[in-house]
Parts: structure tokens; C-alpha cells; sequence
């Protein structure tokens, strides 16, 4: 690890600064959220809730949690989870919604 | 490598691997969680496709102010996270701002807690807890309050369990008892906080928000 004597040494802002951003955006969704729950849309109300958390777990998950620079096992481990409650709801849905939409 | 030989542990030979190894652990813990809350917001989704009115009119009595300050606090105890874990790994010996953000990260955590207390206070106040008193007149509304008392308690659970974790890290480097720079027990516990934030954005989508436009 000899670059590790060589790299240039951060400062407190350096981190702060990044993601600041980050939190500046998730705040910004959360308002977006608040905001358009209130708007009657019918179903896409219901639908923005649920797209503006898929935007805010992202920017945790690839950012935050670093995905972004993880190696694809790990990436493969995190997707695992998500995979398999996919998979979850797809079976349960296809069942369930048929039921409504046979009535 | 040296500076991380101290913190190299058996079986491992090398401290790379060892990091390695600890951040795809707590992944598959993760994806576990993921699961176990995914099936319980599965078991909302069912009962909210077959009784949309009621799951409405339960979303209204929410107090959703409660819900957006949590979730605010949430969002800014990952912020602190962040910069503990990106300090941590970068080695170069930023102690006090690590410490400072442990600190504050647990602080917002109880925070949350304390904001939740006076949540269910009023909740059961307002007689928002499913049995015979109460509130609501329709039925399947105790089925929205049966899933908010069960999915919002285990969280709390979890994020108490994050506050346990945050504290002792803080606690152990004031009292210089843990190497801080490049520590993969910072790492770990950072991503674990980052996912209790992550499920409560969901839940905040699920609980405070609908019925707000009808």
C-alpha cells in the first residue's frame, strides 16, 4: 500500500461538502413527497409517494452506503435481498390483483 | 498496511480481506432484514388493495407532521453516518470529527425515539390502537393500525439497537479503547444504520402520506 504515503490528506470539508449535496437532495424529495401527497392525482398520488422513496433509498443505498464503489460481490449481496422481496411481491401480486380484478 | 494491523483478527491473513468479508456479512444480514420488513409491507400492500377506503381514512388520522420531522431526522443522521464512515476509511486520523459524528448520530437517533413517544402518545390518546375503543368507524382501519403499531415498534427496536451500536463505538474511541482509522466495525455499523433510515422512508410512504389528496 505504498500510495497511501503519497495521497493527498483530506480535510474535514471534503466530506462534508459531498454530502451535504446528497442530503441537500434527500430533503428535497422529502418535501416533494410531503407536497404531492397532498395533490389529488388519484392513483399516480399513491404511485409518487412510492417512486419518491425508491429515488431517496437509491441515492442511500449507490451513495451513502457506497454501491457505487463496492466490488460485485457485495453489490450481489445487497441485490439479493431486493431480488428476492421482488420476487415476493410479483407471486403474491399476480394472485391477489387477479382476485380483485375477477370480482 | 500498518496501521491496520492492530485491528487484524483470526482466521484472516490480511487486513483487506478481513474488511472484505465483514462488509459482505452484514450485506446478507441486510438483504435478511430487507426481507423480514418486505414481507410485513407485502402484508400491508394485500390488505390495502382489498380495503382502499379504510386504509385512506387510517392514513388521514396519521399525524404526518410527526412523521415528516422523523423522517427529516433520519435523513440527517445518515448524513452524520456518512461522514463518520468516509472519515473513518480515509485513515488520516480525523478523530474528533468522528467522534463528534458518532455523537450527534446517536443523538438524532434518540431523537427520533423521542419524537415517536409523543406520536404514540397522542396516537393512543386519540384511541388509534385496534380493540374495542377504538376510533375509527371503519373496520378494516384497525387492519392499517394493527400493521402501524407493528411495522413503526420493530423499527424502533432496530434504531435502538443503531443507537446501542453508535454509543459504544463513541464511547470506546473518547476512552481511546478503539482504533478509529480504517475500522471495520465503523463500516459495518454504519451501513446497518443507513438501512433502519432506508426502511423508514418506506414506511413514512406507506403510513403518513396516504388519504392526504381525498
Amino acid at each position: 500500500m505504498s500510495t497511501q504515503n503519497n495521497h493527498a490528506r483530506k480535510t474535514p470539508w471534503d466530506f462534508w461538502r459531498r454530502n451535504s449535496l446528497i442530503w441537500a437532495a434527500l430533503m428535497a424529495l422529502l418535501v416533494l413527497s410531503l407536497v404531492l401527497a397532498h395533490v389529488p392525482m388519484g392513483s399516480f398520488t399513491v404511485a409518487a409517494g412510492i417512486v419518491i422513496a425508491f429515488a431517496q433509498s437509491g441515492l442511500i443505498c449507490v451513495l451513502f452506503m457506497e454501491l457505487i464503489e463496492a466490488r460485485p460481490l457485495i453489490r450481489l449481496a445487497a441485490m439479493s435481498g431486493v431480488i428476492f422481496v421482488a420476487v415476493l411481491f410479483a407471486l403474491t401480486l399476480a394472485d391477489v390483483l387477479s382476485r380483485v380484478a375477477g370480482r | 498496511m500498518s496501521e491496520a494491523t492492530g485491528l487484524l483478527r483470526e482466521p484472516w491473513e490480511s487486513f483487506e480481506r478481513q474488511s472484505e468479508a465483514g462488509t459482505l456479512g452484514i450485506w446478507a444480514f441486510l438483504a435478511s432484514e430487507i426481507l423480514f420488513f418486505g414481507a410485513l409491507m407485502l402484508t400491508y400492500t394485500v390488505c390495502r388493495i382489498e380495503n382502499a377506503d379504510a386504509f385512506a381514512a387510517a392514513g388521514r388520522a396519521t399525524n404526518i407532521w410527526y412523521g415528516t420531522a422523523n423522517t427529516a431526522i433520519l435523513l440527517t443522521s445518515s448524513l452524520t453516518m456518512t461522514v463518520v464512515v468516509q472519515a473513518t476509511a480515509s485513515g488520516d486520523n480525523f478523530r474528533r470529527l468522528i467522534l463528534a459524528c458518532l455523537t450527534v448520530t446517536a443523538a438524532l437517533g434518540t431523537a427520533f425515539l423521542a419524537v415517536k413517544g409523543f406520536e404514540y402518545k397522542d396516537d393512543i390518546e386519540k384511541h388509534l390502537v385496534p380493540g374495542a375503543q377504538f376510533a375509527l368507524t371503519e373496520k378494516s382501519a384497525q387492519l392499517f393500525f394493527g400493521l402501524y403499531w407493528t411495522l413503526t415498534g420493530v423499527h424502533a427496536i432496530h434504531l435502538t439497537i443503531g443507537i446501542l451500536l453508535v454509543l459504544r463505538l463513541a464511547l470506546l474511541g473518547f476512552r481511546r479503547r478503539l482504533e478509529l482509522d480504517r475500522n471495520p466495525e465503523i463500516r459495518v455499523t454504519g451501513l446497518y444504520w443507513h438501512l433502519v433510515d432506508v426502511i423508514w422512508i418506506f414506511l413514512y410512504a406507506l403510513i403518513y402520506l396516504p388519504g392526504r389528496a381525498s
